[in-house]
């Protein structure tokens, strides 16, 4: 055999594996099923650890906010009608004698009939001025029935309800009949996290800890603090932490001092004073502005 | 290089399309030579292979019915006359030559000069056996070259389209696997081809390289056992 002929078959050979390689060697690009996208919210820490008190499923306010206009309505329509209509009775009262008193004197000199004429429509006006309470009444006393036939089943309970409509409806900041929405067993303080690190850097930065503090490492301490509503001291700051030597001698005066210093602390809101009339301060030495809880106790 | 060159002759290998064709097209046309000398290689070494395998097999068949005939006791004259004016194999032509010193030892002279004759014949039949032999192992060295610089062509190929692909990186200021994966994929595609090419080389020298070896050893025996014929010829004639 000739190696022409062996050659020959080689590339035939090659030519036929390349083009099969070509065939099936085209790359395709990887295809990633799109997986489907998790809705995902970012709690912070806190959001989990100071959870306030409250049910689970609160009902949304809108149920609050409907029967509420129907207490507005008939609180307010009833003394319309009456205010509008004595002010008429009373300009009415007060033209009618000055008419009687105009027309009055020239009849009995020329014209008898117009003098007899004006009393006639003059005279339900009078009539309806002296029995004041009972003639007029009639008319708007029908007037709110005519408006309330519009029967709303959702509204049977406002309708049922024989309270004075007057009333003011139960909302506010501080008394509320609404659950609010938390969980069963939450107990953090309902001060805003502001509220909070206001005072937390109030106290901070008026505390000037003994230069020997840094060697003596960690020390806590922590002050019971009494707050009357306008944000002053009700009582001296008690100390909670129990010590001795003279390094945290020198670091409770100092907290202490701070805490006087610093009154009044207008940061936190009279509103809801029940929530920081007392409160649990710790002082640390070596965590001069890292996050120390504040607790209400 | 020019950065923008190599911008433009890369990118467009951003696109998916990376087919055989499409990566070699797209090479540096270092690696394009590269790629298509080791083709050239991969396509010799095959060629030589069949031709081997196919040389081989028939010299084997043939030296078998070679023996077959010289040991059936027919006579080494008729043998002679049958294969002397075309030997096809390498024993045919190791006793054509033995023969033929053999004959003009005998015929062309009047006075006949037995000294030397069993010497001049071994000496013929080695040099046959030679030409034989290397007739055998012609072009196997390229199958042994192939297997073992192949893959250095191919590793050589490789480095050229990293570093190609290392510009491109630099040149569009993007570190992308879109940008990087066409170059060095067409930078490894050279060194498949490199062992491509030397994995069956290797394999088929080492299976030639044997293959020639028996043959040899095959003529030796033969060469010897015609040797002992010739002499004791030589001693009953002399």
């Amino acid at each position: 055999m000739q190696i022409k002929t062996a050659s020959a078959l080689s590339t035939g050979l090659h030519v036929l594996v390349l083009a099969w390689a070509t065939l099936s060697f085209s790359s395709k690009p990887f295809e990633t099923t799109p997986a489907e996208s998790l809705p995902v919210d970012v709690i912070s820490e806190k959001d989990f650890s100071q959870l306030t008190k409250g049910v689970k499923d609160v009902p949304k306010p809108k149920p609050v906010e409907t029967p509420k206009p129907i207490v507005e309505k008939k609180a307010e329509e009833p003394p319309k009608p009456i205010d509008e209509i004595k002010p008429l009775i009373d300009e009415k009262k007060e033209v009618a004698p000055a008419k009687e008193a105009k027309q009055e004197p020239p009849p009995p000199v020329e014209k008898p009939k117009p003098a007899e004429k004006p009393p006639e429509p003059v005279k339900p006006l009078a009539e309806a001025a002296q029995p004041q309470p009972l003639p007029p009444k009639k008319p708007p006393i029908p007037k709110p029935p005519q408006k309330q036939p519009e029967f709303n089943p959702d509204k049977i309970a406002a309708l049922l309800d024989k309270r004075d409509p007057t009333r003011r409806a139960v909302t506010g900041a501080e008394v509320n009949s609404q659950p609010a929405l938390g969980t069963a067993s939450g107990a953090a303080a309902q001060l805003s996290q502001s509220e909070i690190d206001a005072l937390k850097n109030r106290l901070y930065q008026l505390w000037s800890p003994p230069a020997g503090a840094q060697d003596a490492g960690k020390v806590q301490i922590e002050i019971r603090i009494k707050f009357k509503r306008d944000g002053t001291l009700a009582s001296p700051p008690q100390v909670l932490t129990s010590g001795s030597g003279p390094i945290f001698n020198a670091m409770r005066d100092s907290a202490v001092r701070a805490v006087m210093v610093g009154q009044p602390y207008t940061m936190l809101r009279p509103e809801n004073y029940e929530k920081w009339q007392e409160i649990d301060f710790a002082f640390d030495s070596s965590r001069m502005y890292s996050d120390i809880p504040v607790r209400r106790q | 290089m020019n950065p923008a060159d190599v911008a433009q002759s890369v990118l467009p290998l951003t696109s998916s399309d990376l087919s055989l064709f499409t990566l070699f097209w797209h090479a540096h046309w270092v690696v394009k030579f590269v790629m298509t000398g080791l083709m050239v290689c991969s396509v010799w070494v095959w060629a030589i292979a069949i031709d081997k395998i196919v040389m081989y097999s028939r010299s084997n068949k043939s030296m078998d019915r070679f023996e077959t005939a010289f040991w059936s006791g027919q006579s080494l004259e008729e043998l002679y006359r049958s294969l002397s004016s075309k030997p096809n194999h390498s024993m045919a032509a190791l006793f054509v030559a033995a023969m033929r010193e053999w004959k003009r030892s005998f015929e062309g002279s009047p006075q006949k000069s037995f000294a030397g004759l069993q010497m001049r014949i071994d000496k013929v039949m080695q040099v046959t056996i030679a030409r034989e032999i290397e007739r055998l192992e012609r072009r196997l060295l390229v199958l042994a070259t192939v297997g073992s610089a192949g893959p250095f062509v191919g590793l050589f190929g490789t480095v050229w389209g990293i570093m190609t692909s290392f510009q491109s990186i630099a040149a569009s200021k993007n570190t992308s696997l879109a940008v990087v994966a066409p170059g060095i994929a067409e930078a490894l595609f050279a060194t498949a081809i490199g062992l491509v090419a030397a994995i069956p080389a290797t394999i088929f020298y080492n299976k030639f390289a044997g293959e020639v070896n028996k043959q040899a050893q095959r003529l030796e025996g033969f060469a010897d056992e015609f040797s002992a014929i010739l002499s004791r010829q030589i001693d009953e004639r002399g």
